[in-house]
């Protein structure tokens, strides 16, 4: 779901020394970082959407930090000590033999290091060393992305969609009034719609899974009649139909490949459609033996397990943050999640594979084992807690329901809140006029890493629980299980983010504001057929 | 005046230009060279035409723009429908992928032509070979640029099956690539596939997570042995950990089968400051122990973890140590009710 346009390349330099800690807890990792002068010059990969509209991006930064030392109180130690040490030095274990992986790995952990020490100049810290979610300036950069783009985009033109969906999806996640993109967006995917079903990447492109959700949900947010009447649901379910494959998965598009993206995208748009589940009759996966279109669907998301624990587009390759997702979700759309996820799933295995993905210092996530920390799985990897959380917890109730074992809980959190939003406020935000969000300090933002970083922010800031006692009325009927979400603040643990820095819901599973997936069940479900 | 406009070859078409609708969002201002050339595409898709000037005018939009599916999808249909020459057509999107590293759309591109050529091949040995070696050469190249590549070690996977290369030379192509970078995980990932997939010894459809009975011991013990040796070089590599935990897993073997082995980066005295070496080892121990029944150990193991040697993921570790007083009271449970 990543895509690149050629931008310049950046050259970020960061020269950074540290001295001893003058701590003296035991198990202080800084004793073996202790006398380390650290040295990273680093050419870095190309972001992942770096057009020349950029502003700020594009020159060369270059800036060194003299040592501080904890004895001497200056402004800026004192900043540094109020960080916990787990963020500020190296881990504990470290192996000498060096190769690429650790190469990269080091540079990264040097590349955060200043950021994460509440070292960064110019930048206001709070007490706990972190600095303000920078709301304005991710809110102009969002709306300037809807703006028209100027030529290098053309990278963009088969994925265009998803600039609509992550610009909505952030603006609300920031408390955006987005009423105002109803009409303008109405009028932008009526000619990306095929008579055939489904959406294209622009006019006159073939229909592909990936931006036909991408508007699915951004019609979604905007909201209202009008909008969701746009879309044909009798072509979008022939269309299924046909993308619809016997071994139980979904092609992306007709001809195209099948992967776990699409099994997550078919799911979400049949459910929020309500479309029936019937197979039409001409779908390659037809066998006259009362399969419909999510026959053998859990199957295939389950043959996606790999041996470490996580999940790979497709069955056999290796297990990245991103499938890791695409496949809870799915289940988590196909029935309960205390169910679903341990009946296709062996829990124990995914739970060792996500948790590793959390590294410190830096407090971010990987997607792959010895890959380096990306902003963008703050949702890809961290928006998989939740689901998994409802997994351990099962269904909330409010009335006695007789409480299960709390040694099988998942205890409020099972990963390190605390390190996630640290990196995320510290280390993705662009604070230059420029504003939006990255993968991490050395890439340009983008409105990917935008979208989903701001995502991975509001599901540390929040609570969800799976409901079964909800009697919502869109929860009657296929595929209801999504509909049981509700949400509340975080407070399990001392905050370290200004309340005025917390941002609003996302929905666990479709990735839109509370509230917006059920109201579009809602009235697609009141209609009654096409 | 335009490139197509003005060849008379193209005279017979009207092109389409695209509608964005009004006021359209996020809407890309088009070189006049990019726009000209897909208003002739969405013309010659609109007419099912499949032709040599097709085969021209997609080589030209994908070098303005290589991510854009339905070009691809469009490009595939019409080599097909022509008959045209793939060996040409491999050739040709060597040069793109090698100059789009991110792109999705060559490597399904690839297989299906691979789908294609493969019947007409399929019993000629030397067509064969050949066809290996130049494929095994080309993602070698893309290896090179990036040894992580998602889209080629997939399309790697999907060429070891096509051409059943379940054989020696397809793992030492992996060692020679763990011998630049033993970190690299994708190609222990491929490796587990290349071993437990095979089908001389595997069963079908048996799946990653899950115990197959018929791979043979000493697959098993030959892949045991060289995840150890991997663990040697670099003990804080989790790669090699994860990949013993999944040939044991298909071996139906405990874990406690290797605790000498997991011991040897782990020393914890009766008093004294413990030496650990890899956080892994300890991890793999603590689920040793507690497979042994000594759950007091393997607390002390997840406690040290969370406290000290992986505190980002204290967590995790004190879920795991949850689960280990669930098991007590379950098996004091069952105990319970066998006495009666």
């Amino acid at each position: 779901m990543q895509f690149l346009i050629k931008g310049q390349k950046h050259r970020h330099r960061v020269v950074f020394k540290r001295r001893a800690m003058t701590g003296s807890d035991p198990s202080s990792s800084a004793s073996r970082s202790v006398e380390e002068s650290l040295h990273g010059d680093t050419q870095y990969r190309q972001p992942y959407l770096a057009g020349p509209s950029s502003v700020g991006g594009e020159e060369a930064v270059e800036f060194v930090l003299s040592s501080p030392r904890l004895a001497t109180m200056s402004t800026k130690t004192a900043r540094a000590s109020m960080v916990p040490d787990l963020f500020t030095s190296l881990p504990y274990i470290r192996d000498l033999l060096n190769t690429q992986s650790s190469q990269i790995q080091e540079e990264t952990i040097q590349e955060c290091l200043p950021f994460l020490s509440g070292l960064e100049p110019g930048a206001i810290y709070n007490d706990y060393g972190v600095p303000h979610l920078e709301r304005k300036r991710h809110i102009q950069f969002l709306h300037k992305s809807l703006k028209k783009l100027p030529a290098p985009y053309v990278a963009a033109d088969a994925s265009r969609p998803w600039m609509f969906y992550w610009a909505l999806a952030g603006l609300s996640a920031l408390g955006e009034d987005v009423s105002q993109y109803r009409e303008p967006l109405i009028s932008t995917v009526r000619p990306i719609q095929n008579a055939t079903g489904g959406f294209g990447g622009g006019n006159g492109q073939m229909s592909h899974l990936a931006p036909t959700y991408a508007i699915v949900l951004a019609l979604a947010i905007v909201g209202g009649k009008e909008a969701l009447d746009i879309i044909d649901r009798r072509a979008m379910w022939k269309w299924l139909g046909a993308l619809k494959q016997l071994d139980g998965g979904f092609q992306v598009s007709v001809g195209g490949e099948e992967d776990i993206r699409g099994a997550y995208c078919a799911a979400v748009i049949i459910t929020l459609l309500d479309l029936p589940l019937e197979l039409p009759r001409d779908s390659p996966a037809w066998s006259g033996e009362g399969a419909i279109l999510l026959t053998g669907l859990a199957e295939w998301v389950r043959r996606c397990q790999t041996f470490e624990g996580g999940f790979s587009g497709l069955p056999d390759v290796e297990a990245h943050g991103a499938y890791a997702f695409c496949a809870l979700a799915c289940l988590c759309i196909l029935g309960d999640p205390h169910v679903m996820i341990p009946k296709y799933i062996d829990v124990p295995r995914l739970m060792s594979w996500l948790s590793a993905r959390q590294y410190a210092p830096e407090g971010g996530f990987s997607g792959r084992t010895n890959k380096l920390v990306d902003g963008c799985y703050s949702h890809w990897v961290g928006s998989c807690w939740p689901l998994l959380e409802a997994c351990l917890d099962g269904p909330f109730r409010s009335f006695a329901g007789g409480p299960r074992p709390a040694a099988t809980k998942s205890l409020g959190s099972l990963y390190s809140r605390e390190g996630l939003i640290r990196y995320i406020l510290c280390c993705c935000q662009d604070r230059t006029r420029r504003g939006g969000l990255r993968d991490k300090p050395s890439h340009s933002s983008d409105s990917y890493h935008t979208c989903y970083v701001l995502a991975g922010l509001s599901s540390a800031q929040h609570k969800w629980h799976f409901n079964t006692t909800e009697t919502k009325t869109e929860t009657s009927g296929n595929l209801a299980s999504p509909y049981q979400w509700t949400c509340e603040p975080f407070v399990g643990e001392e905050q370290i983010y200004n309340e005025g820095d917390r941002v609003g819901t996302l929905h666990p599973v479709f990735v839109i504001p509370e509230g917006a997936a059920e109201e579009t069940r809602a009235y697609f479900a009141s209609k009654g057929g096409f | 005046m335009g490139k197509y406009e003005g060849d008379p070859e193209w005279d017979d078409v009207v092109p389409i230009p695209q509608d964005d609708g009004e006021g359209a969002l996020a809407q890309i201002a088009y070189t006049d060279e990019y726009a000209e050339a897909m208003g002739y595409l969405r013309a010659v898709m609109a007419a099912k035409e499949y032709s040599q000037r097709v085969l021209d005018l997609t080589e030209h939009i994908i070098s303005m723009n290589a991510a854009h599916y339905t070009v691809w999808l469009y490009r595939a249909s019409t080599i097909f429908a022509l008959n045209a020459d793939i060996s040409q057509e491999l050739n040709w999107i060597n040069e793109v992928a090698l100059d789009n590293q991110k792109n999705y759309q060559i490597w399904h591109h690839r297989q299906l032509l691979l789908d294609h050529l493969y019947p007409g091949i399929s019993s000629d040995s030397a067509a064969l070979q050949d066809l290996t070696e130049s494929e095994i050469e080309f993602m070698t190249q893309m290896f090179d640029e990036d040894a992580k590549n998602y889209h080629v070690w997939s399309y790697r996977q999907y060429f070891v099956r096509k051409l059943n290369l379940f054989n020696d030379a397809e793992l030492k192509s992996i060692e020679t690539l763990l011998r630049t970078d033993i970190r690299n995980n994708s190609a222990w990932s491929h490796r587990f596939y290349v071993v437990f997939s095979d089908p001389k010894h595997s069963t079908s459809g048996s799946r990653a997570t899950e115990h197959d009975p018929r791979i043979p011991d000493e697959i098993i013990d030959r892949e045991i042995e060289f995840s150890k040796a991997a663990t040697f070089e670099a003990p804080q590599n989790q790669s090699p950990w994860n990949y013993l935990r999944g040939v044991l897993r298909k071996g139906g073997r405990k874990l406690s089968s290797q605790e000498c082995f997991a011991n040897e980066f782990v020393k914890i005295p009766e008093d004294g400051e413990e030496d650990i070496r890899s956080s892994h080892a300890l991890d793999f121990l603590a689920d040793v122990w507690a497979e042994e029944g000594k759950t007091e150990k393997a607390d002390e193991a997840l406690r040290l973890l969370g406290d000290k040697y992986d505190r980002i993921r204290k967590n995790y570790w004190d879920w795991r140590r949850g689960m280990l007083k669930e098991d007590e009271v379950t098996k004091a449970v069952e105990k319970v009710e066998l006495g009666q």
